[in-house]
């Protein structure tokens, strides 16, 4: 029991709190970005038992599915070394979602594309890679090469899957799931900006959401991020995620490189935004849509468009 | 890669990731969960103008590890009305004396005799322990124990399954036993002696209480056909040894082969074999389409009473989106009598094992039903079962259909 109330104590202090106008809120680190949980009550029980809730729901799927870790299924997956291994019901249902997401992007969202890491590096360098190291990276590439027969996945030797794709909106929405069943207040999930709100607050507003705006290149590459948020918008009900980051790129010969790969075929996805901020029903169908809007790289906008979503693109 | 005309994935999305999101309750994520999935249920079953029965289901589910499990469940039964007691309709009024030999019941003329005197409540308890005891292998150990005012049941059950071929192949293997007894109002009638028609003679007993053992053994293959189908066969074999007899049914005696006209001992109590050896195949494939599944079973049953008996179960599982489905339900079974039953015994000739009870009789039963459910959030759900049955007499003896309605609420929670 000793033992137990250190780690509470411990756990605690990691959970920060404020409160703001007529609303509070929990911050925390979790999946290598800040959290933070905002709710439409200034009950700081309520908020203090709900934002336990979150940080234990985030820190759970980023032990259960991070790749950085050697203790979880994803590392167990991933260094079977050809052989089969079973999973639990809901990496399964990761499983078969990534599965639907490879079918319906035709190739393009590919869960075993983590590989071409090894290869790209986006430091702002001028750093590209050899085309034959690529390829070699590319062969290692292909969600069909995987057996996948449910609850069981076995790689062939070399491949690798990475779920950090759909992981940060997943706990958006799974912790969006666990804490409806503890309150029926209004409330903002930001696992590093991606979000969720399960219903406008008592005011009948929603909550203001920022959407960052371009950065100013210079020729060096240096990124000046506009500090201003430049466009905000209310957001009532919904899930918003982001997919692209402005910081990461490399340039050669006056060629910007994007970090957005393509899995087909080893490089990056030409003249792709900077970013693609999209809002869909949950957070993880946002990101999904984000993360494919990028992939069709120059037909981004077009690609969103047919979606009738709404969303914000900077280029 | 440049579309020119970017398809529409938004739907199919959003429906992937509403399963994604559904797939897995809170209740089934890590086992530090403390949660209790619970469903809940209440059955009401009704026979036109016999017996009724309403019960009560709960059922409790906790992790207690990684995939291990505890699940308790606890049934209330309580059944009221009448019950066919064996003996044949006549042209004249028939007096019966009630089990306890206290009183008399007397069915009109050209009326299938019931016995009124049905009222019962059982209480059902059993707990499983659900645990992997390696890699590729789980165990299943439950025990049971159920009671009523003049029935006892206790038993264990263990099942080991083990995964083969990248756990597309289950193989389960299962031994269950259970000790049952069973008191009956007024003692255990001596087999195939009169029941007496005035509560001044006392039936002829053969002590208060007697007992049956019941033992199963379950060899089963769960295979994995392709990504949406899944197959399952079992193989049981069962054997009862003990007190089997209904003591409450009788039988008619008539003074001929072709007569209706009643013996001078008219009624005798039935009389069963002490022993029975059942055997049970049974074939089961479930076949998912985009979203419906569909799932259909066949159960082919031998014992050596001389019952056979097949069994074709049929279930569609209709999803109309927004976490609403229809599931319409198709049963048919047929049964072929067992060797020992007659409608009605002939005085002088009187077999050492005969029963009446119509239901080891030739008959078939159809039932239909359709279950509508709505799942209210990530881990509650709610369903209605409504079901028509009948069941038929297949013979040369017929006995008045039997018809039933089904009706059963379910309310599963997590908390």
């Amino acid at each position: 029991m000793a033992g137990f109330s250190a780690i509470q104590s411990a756990m605690s202090h990691d959970l920060q709190f404020k409160s703001g106008p007529g609303f509070r809120s929990a911050h925390f680190q979790a999946m290598a970005s800040p959290c933070e949980l905002l709710l439409d009550s200034d009950d700081p029980a309520l908020v203090e038992q709900l934002a336990r809730t979150a940080q234990d729901e985030a820190l759970r799927i980023e032990r259960k599915f991070s790749r950085y870790r050697d203790d979880n299924i994803i590392h167990r997956i991933n260094h079977a070394r050809g052989q089969p291994v079973s999973v639990d019901p809901e990496t399964a249902a990761l499983l078969e979602y990534a599965d639907h997401c490879y079918r319906i992007s035709d190739g393009l969202f590919d869960i075993t594309s983590g590989v071409l890491r090894r290869v790209w590096h986006f430091d702002g360098s001028d750093r590209v890679p050899d085309a034959e190291v690529v390829e070699t990276a590319r062969q290692a590439i292909g969600w069909p090469r995987v057996d996948w027969h449910p609850p069981a996945i076995r790689l062939p030797e070399g491949m690798e899957i990475d779920l950090g794709g759909i992981g940060k909106e997943y706990a958006v929405d799974r912790t969006a799931q666990l804490l409806a069943q503890q309150t029926g207040a209004s409330f903002l999930i930001n696992y590093g900006g991606d979000l969720y709100v399960n219903r406008p607050r008592q005011n009948g507003h929603g909550w203001i959401i920022g959407v960052e705006q371009p950065g100013q290149h210079t020729d060096s590459g240096d990124i000046n991020l506009a500090s201003a948020a430049g466009e905000s918008f209310e957001l009532q009900q919904g899930g918003v995620a982001t997919s692209g980051d402005a910081r990461r790129f490399l340039l050669k010969d006056g060629v910007r490189y994007s970090h957005i790969l393509n899995p087909l075929t080893g490089w990056p996805v030409w003249d792709a935004p900077h970013s693609i901020t999209v809002l869909a029903g949950t957070c993880t169908d946002a990101g999904i849509l984000a993360t494919l809007a990028m992939l069709q790289g120059a037909g981004a906008e077009a690609f969103l468009d047919a979606q009738q979503v709404k969303y914000w693109a900077l280029r | 890669m440049q579309l020119t005309n970017p398809p529409q994935v938004r739907r199919k999305l959003a429906l992937a990731t509403a399963s994604l999101l559904g797939a897995v309750g809170p209740a089934a994520q890590a086992a530090t969960a403390d949660d209790w999935a619970i469903d809940t249920s209440v059955l009401y079953y009704s026979e036109d103008s016999r017996v009724t029965a309403i019960e009560p289901v709960v059922r409790a589910r906790k992790a207690i590890g990684d995939d291990e499990y505890m699940t308790y469940r606890l049934v209330v039964d309580s059944l009221t009305g009448s019950s066919a007691n064996g003996a044949i309709a006549t042209s004249s009024p028939q007096t019966f004396t009630s089990p306890s030999g206290n009183a008399t019941y007397t069915t009109p003329a050209n009326t299938t005799p019931l016995d009124p005197t049905f009222l019962d409540t059982r209480v059902a308890l059993n707990a499983e322990w659900e645990k992997p005891l390696s890699r590729y292998l789980k165990g299943f150990f439950a025990i049971n124990a159920s009671s009523e005012y003049d029935y006892t049941s206790l038993g264990v059950s263990a099942t080991l399954a083990r995964d083969f071929n990248n756990r597309n192949t289950t193989v389960s293997a299962g031994l269950s036993y259970n000790l049952d007894t069973i008191e009956p109002v007024g003692g255990i009638p001596d087999g195939l002696t009169a029941m007496p028609t005035t509560t001044s003679v006392q039936k002829s007993t053969l002590g208060s209480s007697d007992d049956k053992t019941v033992a199963d053994l379950l060899l089963g293959v769960t295979q994995v056909i392709d990504r949406k189908t899944l197959m399952q066969f079992n193989y049981t074999y069962g054997m009862d040894d003990g007190y089997l007899t209904d003591p409450y049914k009788i039988l008619s005696v008539v003074t001929g082969p072709s007569s209706e006209t009643l013996a001078a001992m008219p009624y005798l109590y039935e009389n069963r074999p002490d022993s029975r050896a059942r055997n049970a195949l049974y074939w089961k494939t479930v076949h998912q389409f985009n979203e419906d599944v569909i799932n259909f079973s066949y159960r082919y049953y031998w014992d050596d009473w001389g019952i056979t008996s097949h069994t074709l179960d049929a279930r569609y599982r209709y999803e109309m989106g927004g976490g609403h489905y229809l599931m319409p339900h198709a049963r048919y079974y047929l049964q072929d009598k067992a060797d020992f039953y007659n409608y009605k015994l002939v005085d002088g000739n009187i077999p050492q094992y005969a029963s009446a009870d119509y239901r080891l009789a030739d008959l078939s039963t159809t039932t239909l039903g359709l279950k509508y459910g709505i799942q209210l959030s990530n881990d509650s759900e709610f369903s209605v079962r409504a079901e028509m049955m009948t069941q038929q007499s297949e013979g040369d003896a017929p006995f008045p259909d039997v018809d039933a309605t089904i009706l059963q609420l379910n309310y599963s929670f997590v908390f």
